[in-house]
C-alpha cells in the first residue's frame, strides 16, 4: 500500500499524518492496552499474576463504594460542564459582541489565570469555604449564621465549584470562538428581518455558537469528571471521585489490575449512558416526527 | 423628480400610465443625513427623496457612502446627524426590526442552519403567521424567484445565482414597502449577472415595490434603473434618470464614472446663450452653453465618444474638428474603438458602431474627428 502511494506521488498525507499517528500510538494506544490487559489480571503480594480472570470487575461492581463514586464522577462531570458553560457564555457573549475594546486585555488575564498554579488555587478555595474561611466569616458577621457553617466544604458541590473557577478559561474560549465567527451581516438579516435582541440570539446566535458550546462541554467534562486533586482537598469523604480511588490503587496500595479496572469500569458505564442518551434522543425526534 | 423613462428599446420600456402624476409624498424621505465613523465623514448631508414605486440606484465609487445611506434606511446604524422619514414618518430612532423595509445583503445573509424554507419563512415567523400561511406564501415566493422545490436544501448547498434569489425571496415575501439591495450581484459571473438584472427588472415591475439598489456598475445602474444617485466622498454629485446622467454629466467625476468621456481642459472665452466657446490646447470647441458660465472660467469639455465621427475626409458640417493618427485598432464585436493620437493633444478613444460593413481604418492612418456642438459640455470640474 505504501508502495502504491508512492507512485502516485500522494505521500503528502502518509508524511503528514505519519508522525502524530506513530506518537499517539506509541504513548497512548499502547499504554491503555497495556492497562487494558492489566485489568484482567491479580495481584499477590505485590507481584503481577499475569492469569486472566474477571476478579477485579467483579470487585468493583459488587463493592458498595464504587459503584458510587463511579456515578459521582460521571455526575459531578457533567454537572461542572453544564454549568461551566451556562455561567461562562455571558463572558464570552459580551467579549465577542460588546468589549471590541478590552477584549485583547480580558483575553490575557483569562490565559494568565491558567499559569497560576492549579493546586495553589484549590488550597485558596479551602480556606475559603472551610470552617473558619471566609464565606463562614462573612456569614456569621451578618448574622446569618450563629455558628460555622462546615457542609460547604467535603461534599460535591464543594468540588463542582472549584472546578468550575478553575476551568473557566477553558470553557470561554471555545464558546467566544465561535461566537467571533458568526458574520456579523448574519445578525443584521435577522434584525432587518423582524427579530428583536432576544429572537435574534435564539433563532441565529445560539445555534451557531452549538459547536464552540458543545466542545466547550466535551472537554470540560472530560477534565472534571477524572479529576483526583480537587476531590481530594476540598471533596472530604462525601466528595470523593473514582480518580482518588484510582489514584490509590496506583499509587500506596500498588494494585495497577484493580486501578485499571476501576478506569475501564468507568469508561464503560459512561459508554453505556451515552450510549441510553442517543437511543432517547433518536426515539424522541422519531415521535416528534 | 417624478418617474422619467429609461433608457433603452421598447422591449424594456414601462407601460403607458406613468407619465406624470400629480406629485405624491416621497415614500423615503433622507433629511440632512451626516454619518461619522470615528475621524471619517461617510456621508455629509445628504437630502435625498425617493417616490413610491421607482426603481432608485444609488452609484458611485467604494466608499461613498451608498452603502452606509442604504442600511440608513434599513436602520442598521444610525446617522449621526439627520432624520430618516418612512412615508412621512419619522422613523430615525425606529429599530431595524420594526421598519416596514427590508434587505437583500451583499453576500446575502442566508442563514446556513437553516433550510431554503425556513430562511424565507424567517419574517413571517416572526410576524407569528400561523404554519400553514407561512408555507403558502414561502411556496408562492419561491415561484416567483424561480426556486421552487429547493424547500429542503441548506444554503451551502447552493450555487451563488440560486442563493441570491432565496435572498430576494426572504426580503420580499414580507411586503416590504421598500427593497434595499446592496450590490447583490456582485459576486455573480457576468452573463448570470446579465439574467439576474433582467429578472429584478421583471419582479419590481410586476410587483410595483420601491427599489433602492446600491452599485458600483454604472452599466447596472443605467440599465435598471428609473433614477440613478451618483455619490461620491459621501455626498450627492448628481441626480436623475440614465439619459439624463448620461447626456448631461454635471461635473467631471459624474462624466468619467458614467459612460467613457473625452476631456479637454480650457477657459471660456466667447458666450452667445445656448452656445458657448471655449479655447483648449490652441483650438476654438463650440459647446453648449450654461446660464452660470462667465468669460475667462476655467472649464473641462466633456464629449461622449460615441459622438465623435472618425473619418479620413474633413466634415465641415460638424462644429468642431480635430486631427490625429491612429494608434490602435481594437475590435470589440458589434463596434470598433479607435485610439487617436490628436495633434498637439491628449490621446482620445473613439468608438465606431459596425451596423454595416465599413472597411476599418488602420493604424497609422491620418483622421479627422468631427463632433456636433450639441454633443459637447463644458464642465466646471
Amino acid at each position: 500500500m505504501i508502495a502504491r502511494v508512492a507512485k502516485r506521488g500522494h505521500l503528502g498525507p502518509l508524511v503528514q499524518l505519519g508522525p502524530l499517528t506513530l506518537y499517539m500510538f506509541v504513548f497512548f494506544v499502547v499504554p491503555v492496552g497495556i492497562f487494558l490487559l492489566y485489568s484482567f489480571w491479580t495481584v499477590r503480594e505485590w507481584d503481577v499474576v499475569r492469569v486472566w480472570n474477571l476478579a477485579n470487575y467483579r470487585q468493583v461492581f459488587w463493592s458498595p463504594v464504587y459503584p458510587k463514586l463511579i456515578v459521582r464522577s460521571l455526575s459531578v462531570g457533567a454537572v461542572t460542564a453544564i454549568l461551566s458553560v451556562v455561567v461562562v457564555y455571558p463572558l464570552a457573549y459580551t467579549l465577542a459582541f460588546r468589549l471590541e475594546k478590552y477584549r485583547d486585555l480580558i483575553l490575557f488575564l483569562l490565559i494568565v489565570s491558567l499559569f497560576s498554579n492549579y493546586v495553589v488555587r484549590i488550597y485558596a478555595w479551602r480556606s475559603i469555604l472551610s470552617s473558619n474561611g471566609l464565606v463562614n466569616y462573612i456569614l456569621m458577621g451578618l448574622g446569618l449564621a450563629e455558628g460555622p457553617r462546615s457542609y460547604l466544604m467535603h461534599t460535591p458541590w464543594a468540588v463542582i465549584l472549584v472546578l468550575l473557577n478553575v476551568y473557566i478559561p477553558f470553557a470561554t474560549l471555545p464558546i467566544f470562538s465561535a461566537l467571533l465567527n458568526i458574520e456579523s451581516e448574519l445578525l443584521d438579516a435577522a434584525s432587518d428581518l423582524g427579530a428583536g435582541a432576544l429572537r435574534t440570539f435564539w433563532q441565529v446566535t445560539l445555534p451557531l455558537s452549538m459547536p464552540g458550546v458543545v466542545a466547550a462541554g466535551i472537554f470540560i467534562f472530560l477534565l472534571s469528571a477524572g479529576d483526583f486533586v480537587t476531590p481530594e482537598l476540598v471533596g472530604g469523604i462525601n466528595g470523593m471521585m473514582i480518580g482518588n480511588a484510582v489514584a490509590t490503587q496506583f499509587g500506596m496500595v500498588s494494585n495497577w489490575p484493580l486501578g485499571a479496572a476501576m478506569v475501564f469500569s468507568t469508561i464503560l458505564v459512561f459508554l453505556l449512558a451515552l450510549a441510553a442518551l442517543l437511543a432517547a434522543r433518536r426515539g424522541a425526534r422519531l415521535v416528534r416526527l | 423628480m417624478v418617474g422619467s423613462s429609461r433608457l433603452g428599446d421598447a422591449a424594456t420600456a414601462r407601460p403607458s400610465g406613468d407619465e406624470v402624476r400629480a406629485p405624491a409624498a416621497p415614500i423615503v424621505r433622507f433629511q440632512g443625513i451626516t454619518k461619522h465613523f470615528g475621524n471619517v465623514v461617510a456621508l455629509d448631508n445628504v437630502t435625498l427623496e425617493v417616490q413610491a414605486g421607482e426603481f432608485l440606484s444609488l452609484l458611485g465609487p467604494s466608499g461613498c457612502g451608498k452603502t452606509t445611506l442604504l442600511r440608513t434606511c434599513a436602520g442598521l446604524g444610525s446617522p449621526t446627524r439627520g432624520r430618516v422619514y418612512l412615508e412621512s414618518q419619522d422613523v430615525t430612532d425606529w429599530p431595524a426590526h420594526r421598519r416596514p423595509v427590508n434587505m437583500v445583503f451583499q453576500r446575502w445573509a442566508l442563514f446556513p442552519h437553516k433550510t431554503v424554507a425556513e430562511n424565507v419563512a424567517f419574517g413571517l415567523l416572526m410576524k407569528h403567521l400561523p404554519r400553514a400561511k407561512i408555507a403558502e406564501h414561502v411556496g408562492g415566493m419561491l415561484e416567483l424567484v424561480k426556486m421552487s422545490g429547493y424547500e429542503d436544501r441548506y444554503p451551502k448547498q447552493l450555487s451563488g445565482g440560486q442563493a441570491q434569489r432565496i435572498a430576494l425571496a426572504r426580503a420580499l415575501v414580507l411586503q416590504p414597502k421598500v427593497l434595499l439591495l446592496d450590490e447583490p450581484l456582485g459576486s455573480l459571473d457576468l452573463k448570470l449577472r446579465k439574467e439576474m438584472q433582467i429578472e429584478l427588472i421583471n419582479i419590481h415591475r410586476r410587483l410595483g415595490t420601491t427599489f433602492i439598489y446600491v452599485t458600483h456598475d454604472q452599466e447596472e445602474a443605467l440599465t435598471m434603473s428609473d433614477r440613478v444617485v451618483v455619490m461620491n466622498k459621501g455626498m450627492i454629485v448628481q441626480d436623475g434618470s440614465p439619459a439624463e446622467i448620461y447626456q448631461r454629466p454635471n461635473s467631471v467625476f459624474a462624466a468619467q464614472f458614467i459612460g467613457e468621456a473625452v476631456l479637454f481642459r480650457g477657459r471660456v472665452v466667447q458666450l452667445s446663450g445656448a452656445r458657448c466657446e471655449v479655447e483648449a490646447d490652441g483650438q476654438i470647441l463650440r459647446c453648449q452653453g450654461r446660464p452660470d458660465l462667465c468669460l475667462g472660467q476655467d472649464v473641462v469639455v466633456c464629449v461622449r465618444p460615441e459622438r465623435m465621427r472618425i473619418s479620413t475626409t474633413f466634415d465641415a458640417s460638424l462644429d468642431n474638428h480635430l486631427e490625429g493618427r491612429i494608434t490602435n485598432t481594437i475590435f470589440k464585436g458589434p463596434a470598433v474603438h479607435y485610439q487617436v493620437q490628436v495633434r498637439g493633444g491628449p490621446i482620445v478613444t473613439v468608438h465606431q458602431n459596425l451596423e454595416q460593413d465599413v472597411p476599418l481604418h488602420l493604424s497609422g492612418s491620418a483622421v479627422h474627428l468631427g463632433w456636433s456642438g450639441a454633443n459637447c459640455m463644458p464642465l466646471s470640474g
